[in-house]
């Protein structure tokens, strides 16, 4: 084949449905890969996956609406594994019965406290209104932050960047503040880093103890279905 | 196995913005299907097993799935790049107060909660 032939089988293969799909199968295990073998929290999956996605995307001169519409079958799937945040939701009912109140009131005060916060310093300091809406919801899980930030008017991607920060800044400085606090008992310190770093949270919550890590991912879930019911109705 | 409880997911989501559609715009189709499915299992008593595999599964692979949309920051880095300071404030500024206080605050509840509890006994 002569040197023009080739470009065409080039542009052919960026242009088959196929290649969206692998670039991001590929982008994730790479971003695995890398996660696990330094153990950086820093380096989380999605936010290495989707660099590497962004940066193959430029080079290749694709935009994201054609990326998007190719790897539409993996994204596809965001909706189902939404729904079924239920079922981690639903393992934490007898720690939830046990001590209902104070994860209750815990909950909806820390977590309006850190809506108003967030909003009122972003906004004082002159951010968009589309970055106020995407930044509101950045305690919660991403797949549920996504959807909450587009129903009230901001943009998903943001959104899950947000996500990401809030989860590695509260978890870099969890540990320092819950200790200033003096914060000691394990179910307080795993329901604050839930509420406050999510997934990521979770993760560290779980180093320090089973106790701390199930109240982590109890707070995470139940924090996630709170901004999920009320901002979307208080914001729209 | 994993198909029985993707058909749950996919079922439950449908409903959901059928719901949605119909007679709550103000909430996302998947979230009412998460709240569908949380009715259900409540009801139950119980998690399915096909369910359970299938949500584990769908769940280990987030990241993987969330790739895709996190990527539209392509169109929107403008944006981002442009309220940076305000946003880096915002979100260190706002977990310095949230992180202790919520700590602080559940460890203040449960040990009133002990308390009380003990007086009873």
């Amino acid at each position: 084949m002569n040197r023009l032939e080739w470009r065409d089988v080039w542009a052919m293969t960026l242009e088959h449905p196929l290649f969206s799909v692998a670039l991001t199968l590929i982008a994730f295990q790479l971003a695995l890969a890398l996660y696990r073998r330094s153990g950086w929290l820093v380096l989380q999956p999605v936010m290495i996956g989707m660099l590497l996605v962004v940066g193959t995307l430029y080079l290749c001169g694709i935009d994201y609406a054609n990326y998007r519409e190719g790897a539409s079958m993996i994204a596809v799937l965001v909706g189902p594994a939404t729904v079924a945040l239920a079922v981690p939701l639903y393992r934490h009912i007898k720690r939830i019965r046990q001590l209902f109140w104070p994860i209750l009131i815990t909950l909806v005060s820390g977590g309006v406290l850190g809506v108003v916060l967030t909003l009122v310093i972003a906004s004082a300091l002159g951010a968009d209104l589309s970055v106020l809406m995407s930044l509101s919801p950045k305690a919660a899980t991403m797949p549920i932050a996504m959807l909450v930030a587009e129903q009230i008017g901001g943009l998903a991607s943001l959104a899950a960047v947000f996500v990401m920060l809030t989860g590695v800044i509260g978890t870099a400085l969890g540990p320092w503040l819950l200790g200033w606090a003096g914060v000691d008992h394990p179910a307080a310190r795993g329901l604050s880093y839930g509420i406050n770093a999510h997934a990521i949270g979770t993760a560290r919550a779980l180093e320090e103890s089973d106790e701390c890590g199930a109240f982590a991912a109890l707070g995470m879930s139940l924090l996630g279905i709170l901004i999920a019911l009320f901002l979307p109705l208080i914001m729209g | 196995m994993i198909i029985k409880g993707l058909t749950w997911l996919v079922v439950l989501q449908l409903l959901g913005s059928v719901i949605n559609l119909s007679l709550l715009p103000a909430l996302p189709g998947p979230i009412i299907g998460m709240v569908l499915l949380f009715g259900v299992l409540l009801l139950r008593r119980g998690i399915p097993e096909p369910l359970e595999k299938t949500a584990a599964l769908l769940l280990q692979y987030l990241p993987l799935l969330l790739i895709v949309p996190a990527a539209g920051i392509m169109t929107s880095s403008d944006a981002l790049l442009a309220d940076l300071p305000a946003i880096g404030a915002g979100l260190v500024l706002s977990l310095m107060v949230t992180v202790p206080f919520c700590g602080w605050l559940m460890q203040y509840l449960i040990r009133r909660t002990e308390r009380r509890k003990e007086r009873q006994l």
